[in-house]
């Protein structure tokens, strides 16, 4: 008997358990990618006044070249954006250069030799430049790629080279390089 | 505790009932049973408390009292093996009192030894059984540290804190945990994720290779790890033990204590609470930056427990905070190279003990409700209810401030209810008849502002098993078992429309599409498995002493949410996984076998196993993804069919009453069929080799041990190409995350002295020194090989009471 009302409280308990869950859950919301960057969008002003922009879009892709003159100053300007929603485009540039102590642009050239150095109006911490404003200069002609970084917490802000560096990737996409003469 | 007051009362009341003398013919009669299998105790005494009546028991189990006069008395029965009961009587007519009493509860010895104290589940499988305390003795990575002791089980690591058990080479979710009755349900899917149990809260843990143990379920092809409370003595009595143990590895430690308060009326209660807490780790040449941990938990048991019936209510919070080290946090493929090709990790910092991101927070809470009744017939009814609470948040170095939000933060509510009827006998036959049912809801939470790696869903389960056994004489035991689920998972998930089409999802399940927003897309997969599984072996006892045991198992696993729906980066191998939709379940069939022996001095333990598993789901890199933060290689759930096969062996052998030496060895062959390549991540031939002295006169004891691990030389190659720029030119590396390391052997010494006892308190101080020879070596099964060495040397001191 005992055993009987024992199945029957544990009736009981299922459908009170089931009963909760009877309905089903509401609709998960959608998540609002707040770091996501889905743009890297870089202005080369020439001092000639011609002016490139080169927008690396997360998804075409966009193999878009870069097209420089050997010996001539460029003013290159990088921004990073995430336009995932288009009517409300976010500058994670804002971000970076808030947070410009830990921070570094960093470009790698493979192929070609391209000067970079930081601009008169780059954003600095503490003497360094981020290299969000840059000049370029390259030496000679070639054909190459340029390895654009954003480098979150650099162990070496001074390094030459991506291993030296340390830190990890927020950005890191190659973008085809002419230079002529 | 006063029982010389009771005593006293009760000559008094025979002496009462002496002078009012009555009719003193009344007699007691009845029988005393075994409480497990219902056999006739035989020799038992039983005397009436106060008085010079008393009566042994026969070989039937029977026992007689005659000659009472009416009134109140205390009866006690006694047996050299089991636990002593009390029972008051108020005797006016003559009666019939049976007993069923449990036999009594040996302190166990050694760590590794075949089961005495707790029922063993399946008699054809070979199980193992660690005491808890025994197993503090490893130190305060409890349970990982002891496992290393069980040939066939081994334990995967992400680091330091983050462990889990592995056996016969699987892992996560197919290897099953039960506390207190009931099944953990955490977030096991991960690599990096490690059981949420403290361990200290239970007295056993009992080892079952193999899904042998239908009544947990018929989706652990691995095997299961069962922590159970032990049954409460039927005796006032307050007990406690408490245990500290401080290492200097880490620069940390761990206090645990626990307090139990049992009646002879069976009502018990217990309280216990574990605290620890570690600064960074170091490996032999540097320092693991980031790598501590917090941790603290308490667990609440009460009930009553009158061995024909009882019942009992747990409450356990848990509660961790766990450090990854820094240097094992990469952006994509081209740091996870210069990490590979560096010696040290690439962030070295000062030491703290501070918990820094990225880093796991992860919070259980678990209640349950049991209830048992025993009939005359030995046919036990049990239920239970248990309701469990899974808080996991993992964070990331993040920019913009969002350090402090988490990366993953997802909620899983479990509700569990079982019932069953177990020792339903007929003549040779026994059966177990139960039912399981389960409803869990996974909630992630998008204020992450990070895509869910996990989406949300409900999931549904309910299993119907049936387990027999035919016992012909003492040297014959045939099993056997069978269990059906039907498992129900309801998900919402998005996808992005890009990857929704890419896998050619839009047209396989467009039943599931809901909506479209933006560039994603609201899906609702439903998804429904009905698994059978079985078991059945024999145990065989030739000449008595040596046992044969043989058992065939079949087992179905549904997959899990992260085989189905895993969709994002998982940072700390820089990979982008991707579950799949079209999984179907696992069905593994599996033979073991364990020969065993005790000679004299030698015991010794073989046990094979062989078993081949279809559509096992496992995964694998498919092909290098270009993303903004770099190229990553896509992981991808897949199933093919493997064949896994392997050898355990275990022996003791007492060299003289003083010295004893055991030896353990484990080995597993595992091979992908479909595409003829080894297995990723299993054990390589493992082996320990343990001296113990143990001295006759003295209260020391001193061990030895010496842990060897070969190479593992049978990998997959996941290795991929990835071009980086060295000197200005763009040259071609391989990223080799497959190669294992080289063997290691590994040290540990262990010197134990046992205070004087005074009154109840026991004490004991145990000094450790693990890695005794400060080895650099790294371990195939812990993830953190690829960016840092093993542990270094780690001294410990353990001050151990029990009062």
């Amino acid at each position: 008997m005992k055993n009987i009302q024992n199945l029957f409280k544990m009736k009981v308990m299922v459908l009170a358990i089931l009963l909760i869950y009877s309905c089903n859950k509401d609709d998960p919301d959608a998540v609002n990618q707040q770091e996501f960057i889905s743009n890297v969008v870089l202005v080369i002003d020439s001092s000639d006044g011609s002016k490139q922009t080169i927008d690396w879009d997360i998804s075409e892709q966009n193999n878009q070249t870069i097209n420089l003159k050997a010996i001539r100053d460029y003013n290159v300007e990088i921004s990073f954006l995430n336009t995932s929603d288009p009517s409300d485009v976010d500058n994670i540039t804002l971000e970076v250069i808030q947070e410009a102590d830990e921070h570094q642009v960093f470009y790698d050239f493979a192929e070609v030799s391209v000067n970079v150095n930081s601009a008169t109006n780059d954003t600095k911490d503490t003497g360094r430049g981020v290299l969000i404003k840059s000049v370029w200069n390259a030496s000679s002609s070639g054909t190459g790629i340029v390895r654009v970084y954003l480098i979150h917490q650099p162990t070496d802000f001074s390094a030459t080279t991506r291993e030296g560096m340390g830190g990890f990737n927020d950005v890191a996409i190659d973008i085809p390089i002419t230079i002529t003469d | 505790m006063n029982r010389p007051l009771i005593q006293i009362f009760f000559l008094f009341l025979s002496w009462f009932n002496l002078i009012y003398g009555q009719t003193c013919n009344l007699s007691i009669d009845g029988k005393i049973s075994d409480l497990h299998d219902g056999s006739p105790i035989i020799g038992a005494l039983i005397k009436i408390e106060g008085t010079n009546f008393f009566s042994q028991t026969f070989f039937d189990g029977t026992y007689q009292i005659e000659g009472l006069c009416p009134g109140k008395y205390q009866l006690i029965i006694q047996h050299p093996e089991c636990t002593p009961v009390k029972k008051k009587i108020n005797l006016q007519a003559s009666h019939v009192n049976n007993f069923y009493l449990e036999h009594h509860i040996n302190e166990l010895e050694e760590i590794i030894l075949s089961d005495k104290r707790i029922s063993k589940l399946r008699k054809s499988v070979q199980e193992v059984s660690l005491n808890i305390s025994e197993i503090n003795k490893y130190g305060s990575n409890t349970l990982v540290e002891a496992l290393t002791y069980i040939s066939g089980a081994s334990v995967l690591k992400t680091g330091n804190g983050i462990a889990k058990p592995a056996i016969h080479g699987m892992y996560g979710s197919r290897v099953g945990i039960v506390t207190d009755d009931f099944r953990q349900h955490d977030q096991e899917w991960g690599p990096d994720h490690a059981p949420n149990i403290d361990f200290n809260s239970f007295e056993t843990i009992q080892l079952i290779k193999g899904a042998a143990a239908l009544k947990y379920g018929g989706d652990i092809p691995g095997g299961l790890i069962i922590l159970s409370s032990s049954r409460k003595e039927l005796k006032d009595s307050l007990f406690g033990n408490s245990n500290l143990i401080l290492e200097s590895n880490g620069k940390g430690g761990k206090i645990t204590s626990m307090l139990e308060r049992t009646y002879s009326n069976g009502f018990f209660f217990s309280g216990q609470f574990t605290a620890k807490q570690f600064g960074d780790f170091h490996a032999p040449n540097y320092l693991l930056s980031n790598t501590g941990l917090k941790e603290a938990d308490f667990s609440i048991k009460f009930g009553k427990d009158k061995i024909v019936n009882g019942w009992k209510f747990n409450y356990s919070s848990y509660n961790i905070e766990t450090a990854i080290l820094t240097g094992a946090h990469i952006g994509n493929v081209e740091d996870l190279y210069y990490s590979l090709n560096s010696n040290k990790p690439r962030v070295i910092e000062d030491f703290t003990y501070n918990v820094n991101a990225p880093k796991q927070v992860g919070r259980h809470q678990k209640i349950s409700f049991n209830y048992f009744n025993l009939f005359e017939s030995q046919t036990k009814f049990e239920w239970g209810y248990n309701f469990q609470v899974n808080d996991r948040k993992e964070f990331d170095v993040r920019r913009g401030g969002r350090t402090e939000i988490p990366a993953i933060d997802l909620q899983l509510k479990t509700h569990n209810l079982i019932g069953s009827f177990s020792g339903i006998n007929f003549k040779n036959w026994n059966f177990e008849l139960g039912i399981n049912g389960l409803i869990q809801d996974n909630f992630s939470d998008p204020s992450t502002g990070i895509k869910r790696l996990i989406p949300d869903y409900l999931k549904y389960e309910a299993g119907l098993y049936v387990l027999g056994n035919f016992q012909m004489s003492n040297s014959f035991l045939w099993e056997w078992g069978l269990r059906v689920d039907k498992i129900i998972i309801d998900a919402k998930k998005y996808y992005d429309l890009s990857v929704w089409k890419e896998r050619n999802y839009h047209e396989l399940f467009s039943a599931f599409e809901m909506q479209k927003i933006g560039n994603q897309i609201l899906t609702n997969p439903k998804l429904n498995y009905l698994n059978f599984s079985a078991q059945t072996g024999v145990s065989l006892k030739i000449r008595d002493r040596f046992k044969l045991n043989a058992s065939y198992i079949l087992s179905q696993r549904a997959p899990n949410a992260s085989e189905l729906f895993s969709d994002g980066l998982h940072h700390s191998i820089a990979a982008i996984e991707y579950g799949s939709l079209s999984l179907k379940k696992e069905i593994s069939n599996k033979l073991l076998f364990s020969f065993s022996k005790e000679e004299g001095s030698l015991i010794w333990s073989f046990e094979p196993f062989i078993s081949k598993t279809f559509d096992y789901i496992y995964i694998e890199p498919t092909k290098l993804k270009q993303t903004i933060r770099g190229a990553f290689p896509v992981w991808e759930y897949n199933s093919t069919d493997v064949f896994l096969t392997g050898v355990d062996l275990n022996s003791s052998f007492y060299i003289n009453s003083q010295l004893k030496f055991d030896l353990g060895i484990s080995y597993i062959y595992a091979q992908d069929l479909l595409n003829k390549k080894p297995l990723i991540l299993m054990p390589p031939l493992k082996t320990f080799q343990r001296f113990r002295f143990t001295p006759k006169k003295g209260r020391w004891d001193f061990e030895i041990v010496n842990h060897l691990n070969a190479r593992q030389n049978r990998f997959p190659n996941s290795n991929f190409q990835f071009n980086i720029i060295e000197d200005s030119q763009l040259i071609s590396k391989t990223v080799d995350i497959s190669t294992p390391p080289p063997g290691f052997q590994r040290l540990d010494v262990y010197f134990s002295i046992n205070l004087k006892n005074r009154n109840k308190l026991k004490s004991q101080i145990r000094i450790i020194a693990q890695n005794l020879t400060n080895s650099e070596y790294r371990d195939y099964l812990n993830r953190m090989r690829f960016y840092s060495a093993d542990l270094a040397r780690n001294l410990q001191v353990q001050l151990n009471f029990k009062y």
